[in-house]
């Protein structure tokens, strides 16, 4: 059949090939005569421009920083160093590795947090949880003057939907005090409360459980995916 | 090694990590992104990284929406925008804005690992950003313009907010998740002579209301 001098035709068949329900042989046959049609591409790039912006109704997200790296890899544009100073050419993951936990590194992640964070200069406890394989997945920060504490997800293993992640305070005695259910992803600041974090906590751990946290009233009812001891800086 | 290169190797680092969303100025400024492209076509690896952190955290969450799966979705913006970096010497202004020659490029790389992949029947979660869903279900109570940076992501939101609800969701099945009409209708239950009717008619509407756009 000969589309070329049904211009109704042509622009409702572009239409389905650009939305994506012309499919099979329908959907090469059109490939085919794309290829020798400028006006046909025309007609195409035009639904494009219409249909593509579609794209940002869904929500951004940041992709993973070894993303970038593995592209600049593959296509060579990374900038070279001198073999020994494997902290510019490794990544971050080789300081995970290291052990986040140990108290030194501890140190200089709030070192870093501090220079970072310019607005939240009072960061006075911070944990970082990891995970069996001593990988960092969040970094939970306090601020006790402002009452804050900021939790960042780092590698954290996405949840399957219709569970939560949720927050615990352990203290040295006694049961797991809930500090939240947390957001899927990214950074979260939520209200420090003394009761929930006072002097006796030792140590952060997130649980995986049913949709909007524990239905046990005393602690985590799901398995504890990530700890970190809760350490004073200041 | 002094503890100031460290910590600035470090700040440098995690930089990506401190804030998932990007200034919507920048993703969305077409004639930076277009100077960006330019350089990435001269071999300009500043200009490559500068336009990765615009548009990635779009076109991630756009192939996430697409995939579903975290290393999928990230394997294929990889993948897309390895040929952006070969393509961007092919690429003509005058025949597409540069955010909608990516989204193809990237889309098209998603749909190939999606077709690479065993199909799940069921399509968890929405197929929009819940709050983009609200704002296109009632344009009166959610501003359009303050959820969407790019002036041709609001004019087609606004566009979509004119359809029938069934029809908007019909066209974002297909587009999404790359169905068929007969996929979109067994996920709507309903005939697929209907949805063929719904998607052609939805098509037309949203040529009519975007060509309106642009005359005024």
């Amino acid at each position: 059949m000969n589309i070329r001098d049904n211009p109704a035709l042509c622009d409702k068949l572009a239409a389905e090939y650009v939305l994506g329900t012309l499919k099979g042989g329908a959907r090469r046959r059109f490939e085919t005569l794309l290829r020798d049609d400028a006006a046909l591409r025309r007609v195409r790039d035009e639904w494009q421009a219409r249909l593509m912006p579609m794209a940002e109704f869904a929500p951004s997200q940041a992709p993973r920083a070894q993303v970038w790296r593995a592209l600049e890899r593959r296509l060579g544009i990374g900038r070279r160093h001198a073999g020994w100073q494997f902290w510019r050419s490794e990544s971050l993951l080789l300081w995970r590795t290291l052990g986040l936990g140990s108290l030194a590194l501890t140190l200089l992640l709030a070192l870093m947090l501090r220079s970072t964070l310019v607005d939240t200069p009072h960061i006075d406890h911070l944990a970082a949880l990891t995970d069996e394989q001593a990988r960092t997945a969040l970094v939970i920060t306090a601020d006790s003057a402002a009452r804050r504490l900021e939790v960042r997800l780092l590698d954290a293993a996405p949840v399957a939907a219709g569970r939560s992640l949720q927050l615990w305070a352990v203290p040295k005695q006694g049961n797991p005090r809930s500090l939240a259910v947390l957001a899927g992803r990214g950074a979260q600041t939520l209200a420090l409360t003394r009761d929930a974090l006072g002097d006796d906590v030792a140590m952060l751990a997130v649980s995986l459980e049913p949709l909007g946290g524990s239905p046990k009233p005393d602690g985590p009812s799901g398995p504890i995916l990530y700890k970190g001891s809760w350490a004073r800086v200041q | 090694m002094q503890w100031r290169d460290i910590v600035n190797t470090l700040n440098v680092r995690l930089h990506p990590l401190r804030k998932s969303a990007v200034p919507d100025t920048l993703a969305t400024d077409s004639e930076q992104l277009s100077r960006w492209l330019h350089g990435v076509a001269q071999g300009d690896a500043g200009a490559f990284r500068s336009l990765y952190d615009a548009t990635s955290p779009k076109l991630f969450g756009y192939v996430l929406r697409i995939l579903g799966k975290r290393e999928l979705a990230e394997e294929a913006l990889q993948d897309g925008f390895f040929a952006i970096w070969h393509g961007a010497s092919s690429y003509q202004r005058q025949l597409a804005a540069p955010m909608t020659w990516m989204t193809t490029i990237v889309r098209n790389k998603a749909l190939d690992r999606l077709r690479g992949q065993v199909r799940d029947a069921d399509f968890d979660g929405p197929v929009f950003d819940p709050d983009i869903m609200q704002a296109l279900e009632d344009p009166h109570a959610t501003p359009i313009d303050a959820l969407l940076a790019s002036r041709d992501a609001r004019a087609l939101a606004v566009c979509m907010a004119a359809l029938d609800g069934l029809h908007r969701q019909a066209v974002g099945l297909a587009f999404f998740h790359d169905l068929s009409h007969s996929e979109v209708a067994q996920q709507l239950a309903v005939p697929i002579g209907t949805v063929k009717t719904w998607i052609r008619r939805s098509l037309e509407r949203l040529k009519t209301c975007l060509s309106k756009g642009e005359r005024a």
